[in-house]
């Protein structure tokens, strides 16, 4: 769902296809360290990456805390995703934007603004554009979809710093979109995604994502805290904590529309 | 004995009246293209300056600290009446206009696009010089009606009397939204509003963005541009304006004011080009006239005119040769001022297009410009022209002073 935008969703088709299934990564994680220092295969560590949120219906509470230099707000939301086109996030707190909704339908988001009662369509202009204030944009909500369309994923081996395997994923020429490319390290032992970099079109580092807390939840592991640090804007940085996540319940189909939006207040 | 240097002199030129005619031609379109340019590039350079601390920037800037850098809502001005009332006591300042601007996404329906709401207050902005230059535009904003400029209003088939929802954030970084009226959909001088400005009262603007007496800038109209330096002074000594950033014009559009400086410059390489146009003019006409008259200077200097008195005649000659042409150039230049300075003088209509203006960057850009002669330029033509002819006549003299009398009239 649009709110786990750390995850590389849709690159499961090649990655099954190379034999890889559910089972097969979390018994990858009982293998001893020899066969662990194996240069893994970049996909099948994307796909992990995908296994970490994938689910046909997830429904989460999240915090939300935003740093800025002289300021730090906390927002509370409640979440619904289905599948990697649909997804519901609501604002429980603070009081006075609840009520506050995010409908992601595809690549589009409207914002329902209980005080106006009205439902406003985010145009593709503003896609770049800060969600909610936060660091992350309205584009992270929507974008992760197209990554596999979009982009190309190559093992570049060990990392440092964090230590772990580097995988950069590189913008097909010709594709729109803030980053250019995108370093991930996935942690050596576990095989899961703690960092990633995202470069601009300038190829200059543009923020950085660390992934913390990684938590067993039902039959996999999860990052539950997300930390983005926009670069060379000091004291800005926004962290995502799941307070609660439950994978593969079952949503009915109607929460995600536009009517739906509308009678939630 | 002046007298005489003069007749000689005057007489000297009627010798070969064409080579005059043509020598008092060249200085006289030299100075007629000098001063033509001189007088558009001062209609251009007021044009641009006008339009550059007219509406949008002002003669100096009060803002909050980082806010021009970061455009970020919560760096706002606090205490702005008192910043105010400590403003308009400062000398020389005419007006003083506190504004808040705010990135929105706007939306009729459901559709949402970009605007900006801008908070400003309609008393000051329906002046000549405020974003509105309107006074009745600007006595419908207020009570949660807002102005929505004509481009915006045109790429979103926005009308008066239309609702308008905006969605933004506020001073804490949380949600701001709310419903505004269309009041009218206006032209404001000012570019930025007219493309992406929503213009609320800058108490609706406060209230959609929770902030109390606060803005992003103040932007101060003084009674004369020469008088930004004093007044930066009379700001930053005010107590109530300690902590902001105050910034005279070419500190916040410093792009902007380097074209004004480089129209100075473009003027005085005409005026590099005049000087030698009139020198070749002039010293090619005298060193013709002194080598023809070897002989006859010869013979003078034979019987007792001193080379000092030749000089004189030569440089007087010169000297009038420069005046003349100088003279004609100096009437063209003054009729093509007088032509044109009333109704301008449109490049679009010269080329056979139709006439434009446009906003760049903030600022107007026009085709058509009202050229504008100042006396120092004319001054500046005639005063090139004379150190011209005095330096064209030094060959010449120096011919004179190595002639040997004798051997000159054998000639």
């Amino acid at each position: 769902m649009g709110i786990s935008f750390g995850s590389i969703k849709g690159w499961k088709g090649k990655a099954m296809a190379k034999g890889g299934g559910g089972l097969l990564l979390v018994a990858l994680c009982a293998l001893p360290v020899a066969a662990q220092e194996d240069p893994p295969d970049a996909e099948a560590l994307l796909e992990r990456f995908d296994q970490m949120y994938e689910s046909t219906g997830t429904s989460a509470r999240i915090e939300i805390e935003i740093t800025r230099p002289n300021k730090t707000r906390t927002m509370r939301m409640r979440t619904w995703s289905q599948g990697e086109d649909k997804a519901l996030i609501v604002i429980d707190a603070p009081a006075r934007d609840a009520g506050t909704a995010t409908l992601k339908v595809g690549r589009n988001l409207w914002n329902y603004l209980p005080k106006i009662s009205r439902t406003i369509r985010v145009p593709p202009a503003l896609m770049l554009g800060s969600w909610m204030g936060s660091d992350l944009t309205n584009d992270d909500l929507v974008r992760e979809s197209s990554y596999a369309e979009d982009y190309s994923a190559e093992l570049v081996g060990p990392s440092e710093d964090p230590p772990g395997w580097l995988v950069a994923i590189e913008a097909k020429p010709g594709v729109p979109g803030l980053w250019e490319k995108v370093e991930i390290v996935f942690s050596q032992k576990e095989r899961l995604p703690v960092l990633g970099r995202y470069y601009d079109r300038k190829g200059r580092l543009g923020r950085t994502m660390r992934m913390e807390g990684i938590e067993e939840v039902g039959d996999r592991f999860i990052a539950t805290r997300i930390i983005v640090e926009p670069e060379r804007e000091e004291g800005k940085r926004t962290v995502l904590t799941y307070l609660h996540v439950e994978f593969d319940v079952e949503l009915d189909e109607s929460l995600f529309s536009l009517a739906q939006l509308e009678r939630r207040r | 004995m002046a007298n005489s240097t003069f007749r000689i002199a005057w007489r000297n030129l009627g010798r070969n009246r064409k080579r005059s005619a043509l020598a008092c031609a060249a200085i006289g379109l030299g100075q007629f293209a000098f001063l033509a340019t001189a007088a558009i590039m001062h209609g251009y350079a007021d044009h641009y300056f006008d339009s550059i601390t007219g509406p949008l920037v002002g003669h100096v800037q009060i803002l909050a600290p980082d806010w021009r850098e970061e455009r970020a809502v919560d760096l706002t001005l606090k205490d702005v009446d008192a910043m105010l009332a400590a403003i308009r006591r400062t000398p020389a300042v005419v007006q003083a206009a506190p504004r808040l601007y705010a990135p929105v996404l706007a939306a009729l329906e459901e559709e949402g696009f970009m605007g900006v709401v801008v908070g400003a207050d309609p008393a000051i902005e329906g002046s000549a010089s405020g974003l509105l230059g309107d006074e009745a535009l600007a006595g419908l904003l207020g009570d949660g009606k807002v102005l929505v400029g004509r481009g915006l209003a045109r790429r979103h088939g926005i009308e008066t009397g239309m609702e308008l929802a905006v969605i933004g954030q506020d001073i804490d970084g949380s949600i701001a939204s709310e419903l505004f009226e269309v009041a009218a959909v206006a032209r404001s001088p000012v570019d930025i509003v007219n493309s992406t400005g929503i213009v609320a009262t800058l108490t609706d603007a406060r209230t959609l963005l929770r902030m109390g007496d606060e803005a992003h800038e103040i932007v101060v109209h003084l009674q004369d541009a020469e008088q930004v330096g004093g007044a930066v002074a009379g700001l930053g000594a005010a107590p109530e304006l300690a902590g902001a950033e105050i910034k005279p014009w070419k500190e916040v559009v410093p792009q902007l004011a380097g074209i004004v400086e480089l129209m100075n410059v473009y003027t005085l390489v005409i005026l590099g080009i005049v000087f030698l146009a009139s020198a070749a003019g002039i010293a090619n006409t005298m060193l013709m006239s002194t080598f023809e008259r070897r002989r006859e200077l010869g013979m003078l200097l034979a019987l007792g005119s001193t080379p000092g008195r030749l000089f004189k005649v030569v440089a007087t000659e010169a000297v009038f040769l420069g005046l003349l042409g100088v003279g004609v150039g100096t009437g063209l230049g003054v009729l093509f001022a007088a032509l044109t300075a009333g109704t301008g003088f449109d490049f679009a209509e010269l080329g056979g297009q139709e006439s434009f203006e446009v906003g760049f960057q903030g600022i107007q850009v026009a085709s058509r410009v009202y050229p504008e002669l100042h006396g120092r330029d004319v001054l500046a033509g005639i005063a090139a022209v004379l150190v011209t002819a005095f330096a064209a006549c030094v060959w010449p003299m120096v011919h004179i002073a190595r002639l040997e009398p004798v051997e000159a009239m054998r000639e």
